[in-house]
């Protein structure tokens, strides 16, 4: 397969915060500035505007040019949640190899917090505001309980295999400065803390913060030296399997032989694995249906693996959201922001030795039931 | 039994639209009414105004049994709403009504903490069912 000369040059990421505080354009600018930084580039090399954040709206892409003040002959307004992200990128190297930029700035986050989470998930769309709301289902916590329970009963997963998940990124958190949840966990921490939506705990749970992320998408020799992250392949899917309220399958299933087969490379050629964690159960259906195990073999693969940095499977490297917390639309880049910085080899403490490839899957857009959105991108160091 | 009658809480209300009021107007008498496709012949929930599965436009509204099996269950201990917290732990279950269709509802009553999946549930009767804002279930 020929190799796409469009990869990421740049990725920026701002402090996080347990409050919801200062602008969401504010946030925005300052991941970007982030990122051009990290490209070399300047404003003006820009030409192309995409953005995630749920609270956008009524801004949307347009109109935060102008907040910039810049030009762009590319713009685009994000979908699909944390599944957003991904596709956002894969949309602007799509732009670019057609001509229509050279150079596109990605930029998500939101002012989120607990209060502002509940508040939008209340209406986060008409179905869970008409038919959901009303029954008090508890968000998400409600929503990714009644999947948790049906892998259990499904395949026998216990609540240890999951929280093995939240342990092994809680230990590459505490080498992540930025992560709001870095102190050290125990699984006896993990099985003991508080219940919140049977049979979720708390640790279970995302915490929804403040921040955003940033990439820039150019040629990859664009980058600085050595810092370019080249796209393999990519690919995504939605509302699959449809007419399902929770489903242990998500649209990467349809993609997966295509995304590897394009990659020239398998789950096992990864160095480590960037994987949407709003939810342990979330992780396991995205690495089920991305091919790292096959139908029902989560438990034993669960156990069997650390997750932790420089476990045998490194999985959200940085902590994930489950340690870092959940930036709104912005839960959908951290993964791609923790990826570039590892495969620039600027990772520190946590760095993954020797990286050269990795794989980021993104999920989300909650509907009536369970989030719908499903992209993935295989990158190589460039 | 459940709560006070007279003072039911200010539940969030689904918004009435032209594609879900028989769904709204049905369940202020205690009856679930569900679409069934006229091509495919598949019964489904939530209201839409084509069919998902075939998007034929020939729907018709019927009154469902109103009985059904729990799929998963949830005790929700931290509700999204202050209207709710009272009646915590919420049951959220994701029900497969005996029409076939797929829900997401809530098992309410004392015994509602019993609930396990693959249990048989049934519509809370009038005059309790109207309390709440949307076709609700018990154990049956
Ligand atoms: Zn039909």
């Amino acid at each position: 397969m020929t190799k796409s000369d469009i990869g990421i040059v740049g990725c920026g990421q701002t402090p996080y915060s347990k409050r919801a505080q200062g602008t969401l354009v504010g946030y925005l600018a300052d991941a970007a500035r982030r990122a051009l930084d990290s490209a070399g580039m300047a404003r003006g090399d820009i030409d192309g505007l995409a953005v995630a954040a749920f609270q956008l709206p009524p801004d949307n892409a347009v109109t935060l040019a102008e907040q910039f003040g810049i030009t762009v002959s590319y713009a685009d307004y994000f979908t699909a949640g944390g599944a957003g992200s991904v596709a956002m990128m894969l949309a602007a190297k799509r732009a670019i190899e057609d001509g229509q930029a050279k150079a596109v700035l990605c930029v998500a986050g939101d002012l989120y917090d607990v209060g502002a989470h509940y508040r939008l998930m209340g209406n986060f769309n008409q179905a869970l505001s008409n038919y959901a709301q009303p029954h008090g289902f508890g968000g998400p916590n409600g929503l990714f309980a009644l999947v948790t329970r049906k892998h259990m009963e499904a395949y026998g997963t216990t609540c240890e295999q999951f929280g093995r998940i939240s342990v092994g990124q809680r230990a590459s958190a505490a080498l992540n400065d930025n992560a709001l949840l870095r102190g050290p966990m125990t699984m006896d921490d993990y099985l003991n803390a508080r219940m919140i939506a049977d049979p979720l705990r708390l640790f279970d749970c995302v915490l929804p913060c403040t921040g955003a992320e940033a990439v820039v998408v150019a040629a990859v020799d664009r980058a600085p030296k050595g810092k370019g992250v080249r796209v393999l392949s990519g690919a995504e899917q939605h509302n699959h399997p449809p007419g399902e309220v929770a489903p242990l399958h998500i649209g990467a299933a349809l993609y997966r032989d295509r995304l590897w087969a394009r990659a020239g490379y398998g789950p096992k050629d990864m160095q480590f694995a960037q994987i949407y964690d709003d939810y342990p159960v979330m992780v396991a259906i995205q690495l089920e249906d991305l091919g790292y195990f096959g139908a029902g073999e989560a438990p034993g693969f669960l156990a069997r693996h650390d997750f932790a940095w420089n476990g045998s499977l490194p999985l959200n490297t940085g902590g994930g959201q489950l340690s870092c917390g959940q930036t709104g639309a912005g839960g959908g880049m951290i993964g791609l922001w923790e990826a570039v910085t590892q495969l620039r080899h600027e990772a520190g403490a946590r760095q993954v030795p020797k990286v050269e490839r990795g794989l980021v899957a993104g999920y989300g857009m909650v509907g009536y039931g369970h989030g719908l959105g499903s992209a993935s991108v295989v990158l190589e160091r460039a | 039994m459940m709560g006070d009658m007279a003072n039911p809480p200010t539940y969030p209300q689904p918004r009435e639209d032209a594609t879900n009021a028989p769904l709204i107007a049905g369940w202020r008498e205690g009856r679930l009414m569900l679409q069934r496709c006229g091509d495919c012949g598949r019964a489904f929930f939530y209201p839409r105004p084509m069919c998902p599965h075939c998007w034929s436009e020939k729907l018709a509204w019927f009154e469902a049994s109103g009985r059904g099996r729990i799929v998963a269950y949830s005790h929700v201990f931290k509700p999204h709403h202050p209207a709710f917290d009272a009646e915590a732990p919420i049951v959220l279950i994701e029900a497969a009504l005996e029409e076939g269709a797929l829900m997401l509802t809530r098992v309410v009553g004392e015994d509602r903490t019993n609930a396990r999946s693959r249990m048989a549930i049934s519509l809370v009767p009038m005059p309790e069912a109207a309390r709440y804002p949307l076709p609700t279930f018990v154990l049956a």
